[in-house]
């Protein structure tokens, strides 16, 4: 039975410095997308809103320093000193984050712990505070510790081993919220329409396109004289010679990243109207694909076969 | 072979700004660039109608307007869904002979019967009925409006020489408190406005704070009030104030599978400065990032709270006042960047989702049925009409 609670009390050394650096990593990657750490979740929000940014900075480094600190004094490093101090800190820091987030509870109940960024913007609730006890309580048991050493090389012990770090893992998870956030997210695809695409990979893709190859010959210009975007779609449009007379060729670029479907069409610049495609690229067309569509051909239009057929499609504005 | 370098357009507030974006390109949302879109547009999409009539350049040179649905160009109360439904003539631009609802001008005389308005050296003539009403700060009889007020006039439906209701120096201020001193409020609007004052009117500053309990630096603000000069006297609060710091924006709710056809949420309106009088189109919240809109970059916050697909400038969106049944297709002509910061809703018929989905000109606001002291409505739009 000592042995059992030994091994219990050696598993929380690791399991807490996971917990603090995860904790950290989960703050450092939303100020790395968002450029920022958000002060608006956790118990930051107890403060005045000028001191939040600053508190939330110092929340991230002293989950840093306490994790890294656990980590290397765990083996004896340094003496008993340091270990019990980085031990006891731990233990300290999780009792205020228990006390603050019952605070934040009952103060803020639609405010989130923060606790791991992004993933923990659902509201403070009983699993949430009761996590923060049970962090501060295995802190507790670590203080007096020895140093921890290499587990025997023993099928029992070593299964001994993971099979409390498992329960207590499962126990973590059950009071976790942020698991089921993080498992949405994981199986999360945005929809083209939301999805933020550089201009200069969509000119890729059209600069690579067989359209591209078919019709380039006709601009006047390299830089494109109007670019923009509707949905999944992106139009780019380049002045255009056609028959000595001023043209634009209007490219619609699906935004996929590999072969997206592109359209093209003519558009004499002057009055608006669709332009029939030069004769030497009808030719070509023709010869490629002999049932095409002349009535389309003459309307200046071009499809790549790759088109979706269902709403992708550029919305017709009825001019 | 041309190379791969690409210009960028600019939003149609941007041409003052001294950037150093192609003169060429500064302003292109103007009325030619939104029409010169839609039909390069039209021309390489496949789903032209072959019965349409083919656009022409005039077109493309012609202001963009909006039409308001015949069908329901009459409705002035909140309509059941089963009477929306019915109501299926499609909305649709205006064509040459339909005009707008919408008149502004100041006031050069007024009588009980007869409102004229002096606008660009020509007088105009309404006969008010006794169901007209007037705002100027609170409601009034219209014979009460006095000479120089500016007013923005709806006007009777099936009667264009009939006022049907008059707002009188009304203005609106949104954005970020920058700075307070007393009930005094300095209001960013974004980098394309210019700050704004406000000033809170005595006998509105308790009915204010309790729909802006925080007036502090940092805050969201929208309030309504009487335009003097470049002062707002604040009168109303046009919303709640979100709980949150306008850099601390709640994270916007996943959209899983497709973009929905139709989109719910709460427009609202904004006066027209720096855009023409009378300009018919939408500020929008979700701008294509790539566009580099002035007001893009100045708000900071790259996605608002209602998650919309991203459109640019001359895209057409199909406007639907829930609370009128006015239904109609209006451009998007600019982008809304602070609307993008409210995750508020709108109670005017019903509650609307979280989110301001649609900046409306004060033109387009009028023309859709909006009352404009009450500062939104619930909308329904779908892109591309």
């Amino acid at each position: 039975m000592t042995v059992i609670l030994h091994a219990i009390r050696e598993v929380q050394i690791p399991l807490l410095a996971a917990m603090l650096l995860g904790a950290c990593a989960a703050k450092l990657a939303q100020v790395l997308k968002a450029g920022k750490l958000s002060s608006a979740f956790g118990p930051t929000a107890l403060f005045p809103a000028n001191i939040r940014r600053p508190v939330a900075f110092g929340i991230c480094v002293v989950e840093a320093a306490l994790g890294l600190g656990l980590i290397l004094t765990a083996g004896g490093t340094g003496g008993k000193v340091p270990a019990m101090a980085f031990r006891a800190g731990s233990c300290l820091f999780f009792i205020v984050a228990t006390c603050a987030l019952i605070e934040l509870r009952a103060s803020r109940p639609d405010v989130g712990c923060g606790c791991f960024g992004e993933l923990s913007t659902s509201p403070v609730n009983f699993r949430t505070i009761a996590r923060s006890a049970l962090f501060a309580v295995a802190a507790l048991v670590t203080i007096t510790l020895g140093p921890i050493g290499r587990p025997p090389v023993k099928a029992s012990a070593i299964a001994e081993l993971l099979g409390i770090l498992a329960a207590e893992l499962l126990v973590i998870g059950a009071l976790s919220p942020e698991i089921g956030e993080g498992l949405i997210r994981l199986g999360y695809s945005e929809p083209c329409e939301l999805q933020i695409v550089p201009s200069g990979r969509t000119l890729a893709a059209l600069h690579r396109s067989r359209q591209w190859r078919r019709h380039s010959r006709l601009i006047t210009s390299a830089v494109p004289a109007d670019i923009w975007r509707e949905l999944c779609w992106r139009y780019v449009v380049y002045p255009a010679s056609y028959d000595n007379r001023a043209a634009d060729l209007v490219f619609a670029i699906f935004l996929k990243h590999r072969r997206p479907a592109i359209r093209a069409a003519l558009v004499d610049a002057a009055t608006g109207q669709p332009l029939p495609w030069p004769s030497t690229t009808t030719r070509r067309r023709l010869r490629r694909s002999a049932p095409a569509p002349l009535a389309r051909l003459t309307e200046g239009l071009a499809a790549s076969p790759a088109t979706p057929v269902r709403a992708d499609l550029p919305i017709s504005t009825d001019v | 072979m041309p190379g791969v370098q690409a210009t960028f357009a600019c939003c149609d507030r941007c041409a003052h700004l001294g950037t150093d974006r192609p003169p060429a390109l500064a302003g292109t949302g103007s009325a030619p660039t939104v029409a010169r879109r839609r039909l390069l547009k039209a021309a390489v999409s496949r789903r032209i109608a072959d019965d349409q009539t083919p656009p022409t350049a005039a077109d493309a040179d012609s202001e963009p307007t909006v039409m308001v649905s015949a069908s329901s160009a009459t409705a002035s109360t909140p309509t059941s869904p089963a009477a929306r439904r019915a109501n299926t003539a499609p909305a649709g631009f205006a064509d040459v002979a339909q005009q707008p609802r919408t008149v502004w001008g100041t006031v050069y005389d007024v009588s009980p019967h007869v409102l004229v308005i002096g606008d660009v050296g020509r007088e105009q003539r309404f006969i008010l009925t006794p169901d007209a009403v007037a705002w100027r700060g609170h409601q009034l009889e219209p014979a009460a409006l006095g000479h120089g007020d500016n007013v923005v006039i709806r006007l009777h439906p099936g009667h264009r020489d009939v006022a049907d209701r008059i707002w009188a120096n009304i203005g609106r201020v949104t954005g970020v408190i920058t700075e307070r001193s007393g009930g005094t409020l300095t209001v960013d609007e974004g980098a394309t406005r210019g700050p704004q004052v406000i000033t809170l009117h005595p006998s509105a500053v308790g009915r204010i704070q309790v729909r802006f309990p925080t007036l502090e630096p940092g805050y969201l603000v929208d309030i309504i009030g009487l335009r003097e000069g470049e002062e707002l006297i604040g009168m109303i609060p046009a919303t709640s104030q979100p709980g949150y710091p306008a850099d601390s924006l709640p994270a916007a709710p996943l959209v899983s599978g497709r973009v929905p056809g139709t989109i719910s949420g709460s427009a609202i309106w904004h006066e027209p400065r720096g855009e023409p009088p009378g300009v018919l189109g939408v500020d929008y919240p979700a701008l294509d990032p790539e566009t580099g809109c002035a007001e893009d970059a100045a708000s900071g916050v790259r996605e608002g709270f209602a998650r919309l697909p991203y459109l640019a400038i001359g895209s057409v969106i199909s406007m639907r006042n829930e609370c009128t049944g006015l239904d109609c297709l209006v451009p998007v002509t600019g982008c809304a960047s602070i609307a993008r910061l409210f995750n508020d809703r709108c109670v005017t018929c019903g509650t609307s989702p979280r989110g301001r989905i649609a900046d409306l000109t004060l033109a387009s606001f009028v023309s859709l049925g909006g009352e404009l002291e009450r500062g939104c409505f619930n909308v329904t739009f779908t892109i591309g009409g």
